[in-house]
């Protein structure tokens, strides 16, 4: 049942604020959690098999009768729901010890998988409106979660976001309307049929604009980035992890890749534009990224630089780009949520965020210290860990696809990525410790197992990087390679 | 058309009252008379039950839960709540639905469906069969909704 992905951690979140009075902390974690894990187990072992012989469309019935839930599974959605079961698990294990000094425990986990539950529904989407739908239920929870703290940057920060979130909704709700009047429909498929009938290459484009500009504003691609260095490091860590590691690629790449590629197609005019605007986060998010003295906001900028990577693949357009393209959003999912929490591990400890004022913790938090080295050169693209071959992948397909100077630039961007990270580890960990440290301690148990989890994935990823690819990155290129066709000629009931 | 433009412009001017009013009490009540604008517009170009919803929803319930919200927040007023209002609300409220929901059906009743539109199908139908999975994206935006009002409004005690 495809519906469980929504329909499961909406029912646990409307128990949970329930559950909450009976117990303030142990059955908030359990339920949040388990739910989480039984998505995550479900997903990488019941469905699978579910799709081997192509993409699924589900009509769900209801007492007998059929009612129009009309959900999609195929290679790339699995793929992403894998993403979001896993990095919501690891932000939701680091969640029992770190939330406990911000209260309100049920609330926190019920919003958490209200938000799941909105990225689920996005990724299972088969029409345009309900896409909508859904991004809008993940960005509402999103916002509050960021203010969680209450204090008042995060409030500001949040209301930011909110304001420019609300831009984005405009461009695409608008964007939506115009494909409505002239296709006459929002379903995927019957979409992409009707644009192929009828040749509308004015209007798509006028479309395409206002959803690039609306997904764009989600994945934060420069210049539509203003909002996503000050909304990511306010919010709690673990909420930080699945801003970053999730939420800007489920609402903003993977909703622009399936409109864009699966349902428009892919034109040379797009992919140029898609291309420059990648590239131009690629680079200048990463310098910069440098210049920063707040270790979240080091982090959020390089997010932005990263996604660069991720839409340069993507909308190269050619099969092994998107390969890369998709490889480098799991890893960086990883990594990226990873690096968010081991930055609320190190926050937790010492009250600040402010590198400078950091210095030598890897003596006090040996095992933090080592989970962010990890994190941070797997982001960098450091052998072998799974950054490394995914952004091996965007430069080998940016040379094939005879692309030399944006392969360069991709390849600048990595190394000034080395250089930020290791200032990281350096003014963190290494050094002299700062006597403010002598009393620090290691972050409590599930806070460090959740970051050990996603570190050993770094590396277990870098080592099978083959079986990963051929498993679940494949069959999800393949749905992006295959372009409209994959929609009009597979999707069917 | 002549009715038709004063009523958008009408709508603009009173949206614009909503955003630019300092004080809420007004602007909750700008934006209710925005909504009956808009309700007055949707019955116009025949889309008779987009009306009803947008003057009974957005315009009558909205507005409601606005005026209350302002009442309870007002800053700088420490607003006690008497016995009487812990009974009277719900009352209230109850009652609000039952003679909503009354007037709405009686409203469907009355109005002709427009033939050719896709209001033309019956309107259970329209929203049942036709987009029963946005029915759950609003469920799921009500919750975000209910939940962050728990969040954001939550009282930090020393425990936390």
């Amino acid at each position: 049942m495809i519906i469980l992905y929504v329909a499961l951690p909406l029912i646990v979140a409307g128990i949970l604020p329930l559950a909450g009075r009976i117990s303030r902390r142990i059955i908030p974690d359990i339920l949040a959690n388990a739910t989480l894990l039984f998505l995550l187990v479900w997903t990488a072992v019941a469905l699978r098999p579910l799709i081997s012989d192509g993409p699924v469309v589900q009509q769900i019935s209801w007492l007998g009768e059929q009612v129009n839930i009309k959900l999609a599974l195929d290679g790339l959605s699995l793929f992403m729901l894998l993403v979001v079961s896993l990095i919501g698990l690891g932000a939701s294990l680091f969640s029992i010890d770190y939330m406990e000094h911000y209260g309100a425990k049920a609330s926190y986990y019920a919003l958490l998988l209200v938000m799941i539950a909105g990225m689920n529904g996005l990724v299972l989407s088969a029409d345009l409106f309900a896409l909508y739908v859904f991004l809008e239920v993940a960005a509402i929870a999103s916002y509050s979660l960021v203010a969680f703290g209450l204090e008042h940057d995060e409030l500001e920060a949040s209301f930011k976001y909110l304001m420019l979130s609300v831009v984005s909704s405009a461009f695409l709700l608008i964007g939506i309307t115009v494909i409505f009047g002239v296709a006459g429909d929002l379903d995927f498929k019957a979409v992409a049929a009707a644009l192929r009938e009828l040749e509308a290459g004015k209007v798509v484009g006028i479309a395409s604009a206002f959803f690039i500009l609306g997904f764009g504003l989600k994945a934060a691609l420069m210049p539509f980035h203003a909002w996503l260095p000050d909304a990511h490091p306010s919010a709690p860590a673990p909420i930080s992890a699945i801003l970053s590691g999730l939420l800007i690629k489920v609402s903003g790449v993977y909703a622009l890749a399936r409109v864009i590629i699966n349902v428009f197609g892919l034109t040379p005019a797009l992919s140029e534009v898609l291309l420059w605007l990648a590239a131009l986060s690629m680079v200048l998010a990463a310098f910069l990224a440098v210049g920063q003295k707040d270790l979240k906001r080091m982090l959020a900028y390089s997010s932005i630089s990263q996604v660069g990577y991720i839409v340069v693949g993507l909308s190269l357009g050619t099969p092994l780009g998107m390969i890369g393209g998709l490889f480098h959003l799991f890893n960086h999912a990883i990594a990226k949520g990873l690096l968010f929490l081991t930055s609320g591990s190190i926050q937790q400890s010492t009250g600040t965020r402010d590198l400078n004022e950091m210095g030598g913790l890897s003596k006090k938090m040996p095992i933090t210290a080592t989970t962010n080295l990890i994190g941070s050169l797997s982001i960098a693209g450091v052998p072998p860990l799974n950054g490394f071959w995914s952004k091996l992948i965007i430069i080998v397909a940016l040379f094939q696809a005879g692309r030399p100077f944006l392969a360069l630039l991709a390849v600048l961007a990595s190394v000034v990525t080395l250089w930020y990270y290791l200032l990281i580890q350096r003014k963190a960990f290494f050094g002299k410790l700062n006597e403010k440290w002598q009393n620090v301690k290691e972050a409590p148990f599930w806070m460090t197992a959740s970051t050990v989890i996603l570190a050993f994935l770094c590396l277990a990823i870098g080592i099978f990087f083959s079986a990963t690819i051929k498993t679940w990155i494949q069959p999800a290129a393949d749905v992006l390679a295959e372009g409209v066709q994959s929609i009009t000629g597979t999707w069917g009931f | 058309m002549i009715i038709q433009t004063a009523l958008l412009i009408a709508l603009v001017v009173f949206l614009a009252l909503a955003l630019l009013l300092r004080d809420l009490l007004k602007a909750a009540v700008a934006l209710a008379v925005a909504s009956i604008m808009l309700g007055i517009i949707f019955f116009r170009m025949g889309a008779p039950y987009a009306g009803v919803f947008e003057i009974s929803v957005v315009a009558g319930l909205i507005t409601v839960l606005f005026i209350l919200t302002i009442a309870l927040t007002k800053p700088g007023e420490d607003v006690k709540e008497s016995k009487l209002a812990d009974i009277v609300f719900p009352l209230f409220f109850i009652a609000f639905i039952i003679i909503d929901a009354l007037v709405m059906k009686g409203l469907m009743r009355k109005i002709p469906a427009v033939p050719g539109s896709p209001e033309g199908a019956a309107f259970g139908d329209v929203l049942w069969k036709g987009r029963t999975l946005d029915l759950i994206g609003q469920i799921a935006v009500i919750f975000a909704g209910v939940f962050s009002v728990l969040a954001l409004l939550r009282k930090r005690n020393k425990h936390d």
